[in-house]
């Protein structure tokens, strides 16, 4: 599957503090309400009711340590995905956003240096089954780290919980490997 | 491959695994506690699921909470013990029996080397120091392994530290680990990775210091910290367990992304000052700085070796009247032996409060935590602004030689010079 869409390209490391700042960290999860705070802490453009989401985003792409800061707190996915962000490219994730993203089916693509062949608004086109990174603006192409199958079908399912569920109705749990 | 690229390949039903590969691995025990264990097993039921994958392989330790310093504490604790009962978990350390859960999972050999173990507190990684690999997960990951046994991983890179030389006196694995910490920086280069220790220095190092060690791989940034199986951790494990275990270690020809070496004669007594764990200096840059609250416990810092080392400078001497010092033996086994070698009386008579093993004032939920104004020397873990309570209190870091050495004079003193 290929998906298209602009990029937003961070500028420096991007905080979990910062995808979701401590007052919008709602409980329980909303993802509707993170979705419209989601990045209030790295811009200023970004810190108004849907300053991010109304961007019209498709990508993230981000230098090492993406949503790093030792928080485990999961707005900052689900307020990404709210926003209509559909994978991140980055040379690296903090290992607990990694974790949350996979488990709620944002896909987080490990991908060196592609923050230097992309400007905030480029449009790119991702293969998801071969992890081609193609910026359509520049001309520039990328090769992420493929991700296992049982990502996509994470995601396919709505989540690690339910693709479990799923699985253990199926009776393939011990497939899994 | 190296210790834990094999660790994941064995327990994927893998020959080989590559950094970046996910996979899923087999679960060897996953331990669950009071702050956060009804939140994992309310997880579990809405998976559909009524038991666990093992009622001898789920873990549950009370160690945040115990006793509950207050009604909200105390009413948590009761729910946790009703669902805990309701699964019929084998092996439950409740109030009586407890400790911290890092500790208790390593002392009472719920961790192996060449398994996998997770837990639902940050400080898992401690788990690395008889070989196992050690991490934390989250409520859904941890209910997920609870009933099935497995959980999926990111094979990390390996990093590895070289450790050479002596250990000087007076010199802990906690200035080893704070050293660290300065040198690649909180949330740095080792995001992600497989940290190895080696080297003859590990190798003379006891089960202390290298739980010690592979405890604060986590604040590193961390996936894991491992210190390969040898002749201590087997007669470590000998009293702990009956399961057969393997003897994993990483190949001659293993590739690691990076490998630094260090030379114990360039470690002495470390401290971290506030609020940021890796502005890490040599004591000599912060001697003579009051304080008035010292603590020493935590998964970090509360063991038999620790509570030596602090009797040792403290016998038959009296701490600083201006100076509070709270003591948390890390486990209920740890307070026997420390009270049956005399270290505790040696405390007591110095000055310092003995309390119940817990978790205690480290995380700013219970007893101890700071106020406004406290300058805290802490052998704990962490000191951000606000971890052990106000925010307008200030957290230096040390080892347990350091804290004891202090508290004598109210101000931050080099144990080497007493």
């Amino acid at each position: 599957m290929k998906v298209t869409g602009k990029c937003w390209v961070a500028q420096g490391y991007v905080m979990a503090y910062d995808i979701i700042v401590q007052q919008f960290w709602t409980s329980p999860i909303d993802p509707k309400e993170n979705a419209r705070w989601v990045m209030a802490g790295v811009s200023e453009a970004f810190n108004r009711e849907n300053g991010f989401a109304s961007q019209g985003y498709t990508f993230i792409v981000a230098g090492h340590n993406f949503a790093g800061g030792g928080k485990s707190i999961e707005h900052v996915v689900t307020g990404l995905m709210g926003a209509g962000i559909k994978a991140v490219f980055a040379d690296s994730f903090s290992r607990l956003q990694f974790r949350n993203a996979i488990n709620y089916g944002l896909p987080f693509i490990t991908c060196k240096d592609i923050a230097k062949g992309c400007q905030t608004g480029d449009e790119l086109e991702w293969d998801t089954a071969t992890g081609l990174i193609r910026n359509l603006t520049n001309g520039h192409v990328f090769q992420s780290v493929p991700v296992a199958p049982f990502v996509s079908e994470i995601a396919a399912a709505g989540g690690l919980m339910n693709f479990i569920k799923k699985r253990i109705a199926e009776g393939t749990i011990g497939e899994l490997h | 491959m190296t210790i834990t690229e094999k660790i994941i390949a064995l327990n994927s039903g893998r020959k080989r695994v590559v950094p970046g590969e996910l996979v899923w691995v087999n679960v060897h025990t996953v331990m669950t506690m009071d702050y956060l264990g009804a939140q994992t097993f309310a997880k579990l039921h809405e998976l559909g699921v009524e038991d666990v994958f093992d009622r001898n392989r789920v873990i549950c330790v009370s160690d945040h909470l115990v006793p509950p310093p207050n009604e909200k504490f105390a009413t948590m604790l009761n729910e946790w013990r009703r669902i805990v009962r309701s699964h019929h978990i084998t092996h439950f350390y409740d109030l009586g029996n407890q400790g911290i859960a890092h500790q208790i999972m390593v002392e009472k050999g719920h961790v192996l080397p060449g398994r996998i173990s997770v837990g639902t507190d940050s400080h898992a990684n401690t788990y690395g120091a008889v070989g196992a690999l050690g991490n934390a997960v989250g409520v859904t990951d941890a209910a997920v392994a609870m009933a099935i046994g497995k959980l999926w991983m990111r094979v990390p890179e390996s990093v590895k530290f070289i450790v050479r030389g002596e250990w000087p006196p007076y010199v802990m694995a906690k200035d080893l680990s704070l050293h660290v910490m300065g040198m690649m920086h909180w949330n740095g280069h080792l995001i992600y990775k497989a940290i190895e220790y080696t080297g003859d220095a590990i190798s003379r190092l006891g089960m202390a210091g290298r739980m010690t060690l592979c405890n604060m791989t986590v604040d590193l940034g961390a996936k894991n910290g491992i210190i390969a199986p040898d002749a201590i951790t087997r007669k470590y494990l000998r009293s702990r367990t009956e399961e057969k275990y393997l003897n994993v270690q990483s190949d001659p020809d293993a590739a690691y992304e990076q490998v630094y070496e260090i030379d114990l004669r360039q470690v002495g007594p470390t401290v971290s000052r506030p609020h940021r764990l890796d502005d890490v200096v040599p004591i000599e840059a912060v001697e003579g700085i009051p304080f008035n609250k010292a603590f020493v416990g935590t998964c970090t810092n509360g063991r038999v070796e620790d509570l030596e080392m602090m009797a040792r400078i403290l016998r038959g001497k009296r701490i600083h009247p201006d100076v509070n010092m709270l003591v948390v033996p890390a486990s209920q086994a740890v307070y026997l032996e420390a009270m049956k070698k005399g270290y505790l009386a040696i405390l007591v008579e110095a000055g310092a409060a003995i309390d119940t093993p817990s978790c205690a004032a480290c995380a700013g939920i219970h007893t101890g935590v700071a106020g406004d104004g406290d300058v805290v020397l802490s052998a704990g873990n962490r000191n951000m602004q606000g971890r052990m309570g106000s925010k307008k209190a200030e957290i230096y870091l040390t080892s347990p030689a350091v804290v004891a050495a202090s508290a004598l004079f109210g101000k931050i003193t080099d144990p080497r010079k007493l």
